[in-house]
């Protein structure tokens, strides 16, 4: 139960009889009793007539994904099963990051009747968002007094990363296919396959001219060759607590998780098998064995749910991991943090491991603004602070180097820049046929 | 609240027309009172039983106005006009001098029983008092009682403890025998006549001292413990009281009050304001409760969301820097800034990230045109003594840097250098 605004008023009003008619203590007393009594009395009888906020049935209508950035409408029909007309304000209640704004609906619902709320959400945050309780607040038809309820409406939408990285995806396609019916001449090696034969033009490499197709033909024949397929790239993200860490306001792992979308689309793109695992002491979130568009709609399913854990990631079981999901060679990923050298021992001593069998790219995402203070040195505490980013940045090539040492290959890159960074190291490979 | 369902039971896209009502988790008026009906009920019952025993502790404490001719308490004298009620004589009550006059107006010879404790009558209205009736008991009087009534009686500061004999011819007095030990006493000047010291206590102070004047007499009695109901049961305090005060059939029990004291000065704000002042301050209060409830009502209950931490990564760096400076550790910084600036020095030049020092600075030095001494000093030797030379020192480095990559890479051509 609550007052409402024309409520106050009403009893500031009895300003106008009390002074009007309250000539000594005791007769102002007097209308200032009535007073309270009609008023209360005007309260008590809106309330009985109010409609019930009980007598609702709700039902919600939600789609079951959004992508951050986009909005999405929350339908809830409210179906009055009660005999009195329901002048009602309806607060639909959203978690604050599902951005339902201002979310306080009027409606007028006739006995009987259904009518639609609708709202538009804007999700800040990728996860899952719920709704538990829609409140529902009834006035009387004088408008003075409201009865109030909560009731049990469940709901939840669950909001994908957004992807921004693919916008570099068409370029990258691009470069993909010229790495594709090229001859011997430029990328012949191990990784390669033999692809098609055709007729002989000037400036072929007359080393890939097949002999034998240009006795069946009448015509010289070469040989071409594509990069091989059916490789398998192994995406292992860290999920623990360094991935927390914020640079260019936003999350380490959020970036890794768009590398990670950005080579998946590109790797699956190619003819690659692509698997993903999110880890840190325990398997976060995992996609295995989904090709094409159904590998990335169940990779941003699967990431959307993902939060860092404020624990220290377990890098001594990753081979077991990686094991589990291929017994063969593999592109594996490692998308982390390269801090201090103490705190990538773990790391370092894991790698080789891993490099005996697979190819291993290291990709971490750097700080542009560590750079940017190695510059600024006009005063005391940015020459001091310089000089702290000078350390860190040291220790990064340190750990690199170490990194590379163990046979495996590093790539850092600012947020915007890592995406693109991981993609291209992915095309050089594959056109190196180093997979 | 329960948890979210899961996705087998998520809405359909095309909802039902008829669905059963939605669960309420707000309690209705009949849930929550029976849920709160114990606490409410209880509240009640602690509430009743405070107000039970402040009635009844309030009866029988020590307080109250002393010698209130209906205070049970200690200080009270309810004992005495009950006894003398019982024994035929009329009690009347007086709390003003307006009152005591009509008293005595209406009744015959009565006597006056005075007790002023706190001073309120002035010395005119004292006078007037005195004259109401021809016997008057007055009880602890201060000086300008004493002034008013009897100018040669003074104050005799408190008695020894031994009870006291008579000593005098008042009958009543006589009839007593002996007070209870102790309290207030009264003197009686040299020069003064018509007046009569009762129970003396040595020094020529007395506990009564009575004043005949044209057939009117005053007793004057020093102590209320004649009187009062803790202490009129010892010694002779009750015969001296009942035969002072039980002498005719009519008695005026007059304590003063406020109503005694002449109002003076302009009329108080209290009656210059209008009648409807108070009502519009009260309704006022009426409406600001109701606009809390109308503004602090809250719509619904809270939503809880569990938010990610924030932790930006640069602050192990902006950490390390303000340790650096908090501890002065010029040589460190310096030294990090150094080997630094030497890795990219190394590539500008050309050599490996391997190469030695002394080959990159002789590198350095060919390619700026610098004497080896000078970069030497600035990339290894020099050590800053203070945060000048620090500053100094990194600008230095920056300089060196700057001047490699002019040095090491040549304009392109047909562009000009912005």
């Amino acid at each position: 139960m609550t007052v409402t605004g024309r409520f106050v008023a009403l009893v500031a009003l009895g300003v106008v009889p009390i002074v009007a008619l309250g000539r000594t203590p005791g007769t102002a007393a007097l209308v200032l009793g009535l007073w309270l009594l009609v008023v209360l009395g005007a309260g008590t009888l809106d309330l009985a007539l109010a409609g019930s906020p009980r007598t609702l049935s709700l039902v919600r209508s939600l789609p079951a994904r959004v992508r951050l950035g986009e909005t999405v409408m929350s339908d809830l029909y409210l179906t009055n099963t009660g005999t009195r007309r329901l002048r009602a304000i309806v607060r639909d209640g959203w978690q604050p990051s599902a951005g339902a704004g201002n979310n306080r609906t009027p409606v007028l619902i006739p006995p009987g009747e259904r009518r639609l709320v609708s709202l538009r959400l804007a999700p800040s945050r990728r996860g899952e968002r719920r709704v538990n309780q829609v409140t529902v607040r009834s006035n009387g038809p004088l408008g003075l007094w409201a009865r109030q309820a909560t009731l049990e409406c469940p709901g939840r939408v669950r909001v994908l990363p957004p992807f921004n990285a693919r916008k570099h995806l068409p370029s990258r396609i691009t470069r993909l296919k010229e790495l594709d019916g090229r001859t011997s001449l430029l990328v012949r090696g191990q990784g390669t396959e033999f692809d098609s034969l055709r007729e002989y033009v000037r400036g072929d490499d007359v080393r890939s001219i097949d002999w034998r197709a240009t006795a069946r033909h009448s015509d010289v024949m070469v040989r071409t060759w594509r990069p091989e397929r059916d490789r398998r790239v192994v995406i292992l993200v860290d999920s623990g607590r360094t991935s927390a860490a914020r640079i260019d306001d936003e999350p380490r792992l959020d970036t890794a998780f768009e590398a990670s979308l950005l080579l998946a689309a590109l790797a699956s793109r190619a003819g690659d098998h692509v698997d993903f695992i999110a880890y840190d002491r325990r398997v976060r979130g995992s996609v295995q064995g989904a090709q094409g568009t159904e590998l990335l709609s169940r990779m941003v399913d699967a990431m959307a749910v993902i939060e860092p854990e404020l624990i220290e990631m377990d890098w001594s079981a990753v081979p077991g991991q990686i094991r589990a999901v291929t017994s063969q060679r593999a592109l594996v990923v490692l998308v982390t943090s390269i801090d201090a050298a103490g705190a990538s021992t773990a790391l370092l001593s894991m790698l080789p491991q891993l490099t005996r069998r697979h190819t291993v790219v290291v990709a971490s995402v750097a700080d542009p603004t560590t750079l940017l203070a190695s510059r600024r040195r006009g005063n005391r505490e940015e020459v001091y602070r310089a000089a702290a980013a000078e350390r860190a940045m040291l220790d990064v090539a340190r750990v690199s180097a170490a990194i590379r040492q163990q046979g495996a290959d590093v790539v850092t890159a600012a947020p915007a820049d890592l995406p693109p960074a991981l993609a291209d190291r992915y095309i050089a490979l594959k056109a190196a046929g180093l997979l | 609240m329960t948890p979210a369902t899961n996705a087998a039971t998520a809405p359909a896209m095309t909802p039902a027309p008829v669905a059963p009502d939605a669960v309420s988790s707000t309690p209705t008026l009949r849930a929550a009172l029976r849920r709160s009906g114990f606490w409410v009920a209880a509240g009640a019952g602690a509430l009743l039983v405070a107000i039970i025993a402040t009635a009844v502790a309030g009866g029988s404490a020590s307080g109250g106005p002393p010698l209130a001719a209906d205070n049970a308490a200690q200080a009270g004298a309810r004992a005495l006009v009950e006894v003398l009620r019982n024994q035929g004589v009329d009690v009347t009550l007086a709390g003003t001098l307006e009152e005591a006059t009509a008293a005595a107006a209406r009744s015959t010879d009565p006597t006056l029983f005075y007790f002023d404790a706190d001073g309120y009558l002035t010395r005119d209205r004292v006078t007037r008092m005195a004259g109401l009736v021809s016997r008057t008991v007055v009880v602890d009087p201060d000086f300008g009682t004493l002034q008013a009534l009897a100018p040669g009686v003074g104050f005799g500061g408190l008695a020894a403890s031994a009870s006291r004999a008579a000593g005098c011819d008042i009958p009543s007095a006589v009839k007593a025998g002996r007070l209870s030990p102790g309290g207030k006493t009264l003197t009686i000047a040299a020069d003064a006549s018509g007046l009569t010291g009762c129970f003396p206590t040595g020094r020529g102070a007395f506990a009564l001292v009575a004043r005949r004047d044209q057939g009117r007499t005053i007793t004057l009695v020093a102590d209320t413990a004649v009187f009062s109901n803790d202490t009129i049961t010892r010694n002779g305090n009750a015969a001296l009281a009942l035969n002072l005060l039980g002498s005719s059939g009519d008695l005026i029990w007059y304590l003063p009050t406020l109503a005694d004291v002449a109002r003076t000065g302009p009329p108080s704000l209290g009656e210059l304001t209008p009648g409807w002042v108070t009502p519009t301050l009260v309704l006022l209060v009426v409406v600001a409760l109701a606009a809390m409830v109308w503004r602090g009502r809250r719509f619904g209950p809270l939503v809880a969301e569990n938010l990610p931490v924030t932790v930006r990564a640069s602050e192990t760096v902006e950490g390390r820097a303000r340790l650096y400076a908090r501890s002065g550790a010029r040589l460190r910084a310096v030294d990090a800034l150094r080997v630094g600036a030497l890795q990219r020095l190394a590539g500008k030049v050309g050599l490996s990230r391997l190469a030695g020092l002394d080959e990159v600075i002789l590198a350095v030095a060919a390619a700026t045109g610098r004497a080896p001494g000078d970069v030497r000093a600035t990339l290894v030797d020099a050590v800053p003594a203070g945060d000048r030379d620090l500053i100094a020192l990194s600008d230095q480095i920056q300089d060196l840097e700057r001047a490699t990559a002019r040095a090491t890479t040549s304009p392109p051509p047909g562009r000009m250098d912005l």
